[in-house]
């Protein structure tokens, strides 16, 4: 059980990638009621626009100058493309059926995923991302490669620019509003249809950092690379109480650890030996969810009902 | 009768406005040109339109229409008639019980884009118009002057609000757009279906008869066209062709005459569907047809869970691959880890019945929340399905789906003596193997047409229909919702698994690449919904249509290629938003999606 340190780290960073995401969804849900799909696929264009940043830049760029660039740039694609497809997807549908929106969503991640596969080029196949230089550094008996730095940086950063947004800003404000009681924010003077773009804009924004994390982390990024990731992102949403940003985070953190654990230590318990490794992360990460829906739906910290049809 | 008569009744409508078409004529000479110009472009069909039979189908032969001419040929002559019926010609009335102007418009337009893409894919194909013979440029002016004469004629044109001179540039812009756009809707707008003399019992039958009739050569036809210009003529024809006979109002009779005959209308159709495979020589096309069978039935299982019940199920391939590994385990496959080999009858209920086990296990603890979270679980599921199929190879976990590989040699089903894998002849006919499937696929499709119109009309049907409306409202009437879902769910899941044994002896093989989210291949996840959704949701004949146009479309049309699922996405998109309720609307979901649209005119009749 000397590993466990480093597994734990390891599931740490995992989780906060899949916190960054998961806020994505939780603000969109927290607003709107809808599950946004797309999301995984906003979270894979970030990666792109990343790396076109990246191979524009004149040769010879020190990664830790064209870094700030290469976020900027995500931010900026994924942010376009989520704003787009709430302002020509969703936003018409509102109202409407509830099965409408969902499907739509549907459709736009499959158009985004095959988008990015068939027009960028060399996208057929997975792309390598910038690796920043450097040896891994070692604290004890616990390893933490280059790539992952960023993410240690960014995830907490990020996490409290959120927080100050939501809590302290006039803006931050009117979304806590409209996610309580749409109706009313709106009598109030807030510009509801404002704070629903805030709002995909946002979890856009947190998702390209996550992508560059992504990148950094493994080193390539993948047409297909939204869609597992969006999955487990969405559930780390719910492990934390749809709707509550703090709970993405956490339910990233919770996810992410209980992936790595398992991964690492199934196998030893007796008569799952075979069930162990990364091949399985996945199938245990969904076991994990359907268990949670069975037994907290309402998640870690969601104080929400989370049945509110 | 014509649409003249039937508005100069109407008190309402004797507005100031006048009546003018789109493009500025007489009426009767755009009637006279509308007519002449379908019947001239019968006649072109007849001629040669290229000198080369380079050009597939060879359209070189005077006197013998060939390939894509047929197809022009059938708008032309569509267009002759209705024409005609406009003229209130005894014994054509009855062709146009909506009024004649609107199919007009649309037949000629079909006449027009077909003829006009084939002559352009000849000059484009064979290098420059230089390789049109004269019939080519005879066709093109025909169909060109029945358009025009067609889109002459005189419409009741909507009340407009002029655009507010004080908007910004955009919004005037879209405004006028906005009117626009009403215009050319009410340019093909019908007025009402004159109602219709009761026939004796046999005639209906009869016409019922014949429809299908139709309806089985459109389908052959399309199955066997051969090249890609073809299809696409074909693909337009038959879609303007059928607009056409929808705004005649032909369609309306037609499903009032199943809708009085049902059953007779069911057995009719399934005869027409069996009777497919004696239409081929060899088992090329019945392989087309087996697998849409397998994909309408899928997407019809579906529709309960979706149409019905209002369940977003995007993990649905998942339950027809459980159904297919199940069957295939105990078929007496090699590659099975389990040296059984079960009768074809068992198989099928195992299949069924590991399909249904899994429904409950994944919708029990999903379906007591909202359906958002369904919808992301069975996503879940699919994929999940698939990484755990994989796994269990014996490598990286116990082997029982021997992996990526999957269940090879799955042997021929043999029933009551009747070998599946062999070629049969019966009476005169050769029946191959495919198309043996073709029949026991037809079976199963029968069974889930069945289960559909029996449950969706039973009680828990409308237990369903009232949750996918108003759960809340459901609750409180005392429906128990939980349950209710998780019955359709998990019937769902039987049907799919039902379908899914079935394909697995079809295919000889299963692997886990067969059951994906979204691939270039149906069936998967995604083009099932799009089936359900393109067709019709909460309908029978929605998804069997539905499901055979999405087959039909990436199987003939080979060069869309990579492009067929960014199209089909989009195309997701676009449906949801301006035909919501699918190619063939359930009545109730029409007036749910288009609740807006339908009062004010309701209000101006009441007012009025």
């Amino acid at each position: 059980m000397n590993e466990l340190p480093q597994q734990l780290v390891n599931g740490l960073l995992l989780g906060s990638m899949y916190g960054l995401v998961a806020i994505g969804y939780t603000m969109v849900y927290g607003i709107v009621q809808l599950i946004n799909f797309a999301h995984g696929e906003i979270f894979m264009t970030g990666g792109f626009g990343a790396l076109t940043v990246w191979l524009i830049l004149p040769g010879g760029t020190t990664l830790w100058l064209a870094l700030p660039l290469m976020i900027i740039g995500a931010i900026i694609v994924a942010v376009t493309i989520a704003v787009g497809a709430e302002r020509f997807a969703y936003r018409p549908l509102r109202g409407g059926p509830r099965l409408a929106p969902l499907i739509t969503a549907i459709g736009i991640s499959l158009a985004l995923q095959q988008a990015v596969w068939a027009w960028y080029p060399g996208a057929t196949s997975s792309l390598t991302f910038p690796e920043i230089p450097g040896g891994p550094f070692h604290f004890g008996s616990v390893t933490i490669q280059t790539g992952d730095i960023f993410l240690l940086t960014a995830a907490p950063l990020s996490m409290a620019i959120l927080g100050y947004f939501v809590m302290k800003t006039r803006t931050g404000r009117g979304m806590q509003a409209t996610a309580q009681d749409p109706d009313t924010a709106k009598l109030m003077g807030i510009n509801t249809d404002r704070i629903i773009v805030v709002a995909f804009a946002l979890g856009a924004a947190f998702a390209a950092i996550g992508a560059v994390a992504y990148g950094l982390k493994y080193g390539e990024v993948n047409f297909r690379m939204g869609f597992i990731l969006g999955l487990k992102a969405f559930t780390a949403a719910v492990l934390g109480g749809i709707g509550n940003i703090y709970g993405a985070m956490i339910g990233g953190l919770a996810l992410g650890l209980a992936e790595t654990l398992a991964t690492a230590f199934i196998a030893d318990i007796p008569g799952m030996q075979q069930l162990g490794g990364q091949s399985w992360a996945d199938v245990w990460a969904f076991v994990l969810l359907i268990l949670v829906l069975l037994f907290r739906p309402q998640g870690l910290l969601g104080e929400r009902v989370a049945d509110r049809a | 009768m014509t649409t003249q008569t039937t508005t100069a009744d109407t008190p309402h409508t004797t507005t100031t406005d006048e009546r003018t078409g789109l493009i500025a004529l007489p009426p009767h000479i755009a009637r006279a040109t509308a007519t002449a110009g379908g019947a001239l472009t019968v006649v072109s069909a007849f001629l040669a339109w290229t000198w080369t039979p380079a050009f597939p189908g060879d359209l070189t032969y005077y006197g013998y229409p060939g390939g894509l001419q047929w197809l022009v040929l059938i708008g032309g002559a569509l267009t002759a008639l209705f024409g005609l019926a406009s003229y209130g010609i005894k014994g054509t009335r009855w062709l146009v019980p909506a009024g004649a102007d609107s199919a007009i418009k649309l037949s000629a337009l079909a006449a027009f884009v077909t003829a006009w893409y084939t002559v352009i894919a000849i000059s484009v194909q064979l290098g420059g118009v230089i390789n049109l013979e004269p019939g080519g440029y005879v066709v093109a002016l025909a169909t060109l002057a029945a358009l025009i004469g067609a889109l002459a004629l005189p419409f009741e044109r909507p009340q407009l609000l002029p655009a507010d001179p004080e908007d910004a540039g955009w919004d005037q812009f879209k405004h006028r757009a906005g009117n626009q756009w009403a215009t050319t809707k009410a340019a093909f707008a019908t007025g009402p279906i004159a109602p219709a003399r009761r026939l004796p019992g046999y005639a209906e039958i009869l016409i019922i008869t014949a429809v299908l009739a139709l309806g089985l050569t459109v389908f052959t036809y399309g199955i066997g066209t051969e090249y890609d210009e073809l299809f696409l003529g074909f693909l337009m024809t038959a879609g303007f062709g059928f607009a056409a006979l929808n705004k005649a109002g032909l369609i309306a009779r037609v499903s009032l005459l199943t809708a009085r005959h049902r059953n007779v209308a069911m057995i009719g159709a399934f005869v027409a569907a069996a009777a497919f495979p004696f239409t081929q020589s060899d088992d090329q096309y019945a392989t087309i047809g087996v697998n849409i069978l397998i994909f309408a039935t899928v997407a019809l299982g579906l529709n309960i869970v979706v149409g019905l019940a209002g369940l977003l199920d995007l993990g649905y391939v998942a339950f027809l691959g459980v159904g297919a590994y199940a069957a295939a385990m105990v078929s007496g496959s090699p590659s099975s880890p389990y040296d059984v080999h079960l009768p074809f009858w068992a198989a099928i209920l195992v299949g069924a019945a590991v399909s249904m086990i899994f429904g409950v296990l994944i919708g029990a603890p999903t379906l007591r929340l909202r359906g958002d979270y369904l919808a992301i679980v069975t996503l879940g599921f699919g994929e999940i399905f698939r990484i755990t199929v994989l796994n269990l190879d014996g490598t990286s976990g116990p082997d029982v789906t021997n992996g990526s590989n999957g269940i090879s040699s799955i042997p021929n089903l043999n029933m009551f003596g009747f070998d599946f894998g062999a070629v049969h002849t019966i009476g005169g006919f050769t029946i191959g193997r495919f198309a043996n499937y073709f029949f026991l696929m037809l079976l199963v499709t029968l069974i889930v047409v069945v289960v559909f119109r029996r449950s969706a009309e039973s009680r828990i049907g409308r237990a369903w229909i009232a949750i996918r409306e108003d759960e809340t409202a459901a609750l409180a009437m005392g429906i128990n919702g939980f349950r209710v879902k998780l019955v359709a769910f998990a019937l769902g899941a039987t049907l799919a698994g039902l379908a899914g044994a079935v394909q697995a002896h079809v295919t000889y093989t299963v692997t886990p690449e067969q059951y994906q989210f979204a691939h270039v291949v149906p069936p998967n996840s995604a083009f099932l919904l799009a089936a359900v959704v393109l067709g019709g949701m909460g309908t029978i004949s929605g998804p069997l249509v539905g499901g055979a146009l999405l087959f039909l479309i990436p199987n003939k049309l080979q060069f869309l290629g990579d492009y067929q699922l960014l199209a089909f996405g989009v195309a997701l998109v676009l449906l949801m938003r301006f035909r919501p309720e699918g190619l063939i609307p359930n009545r109730r979901r029409q007036l749910e999606f288009h609740e807006n649209e339908e009062a004010p005119a309701t209000l101006t009749k009441a007012g009025a």
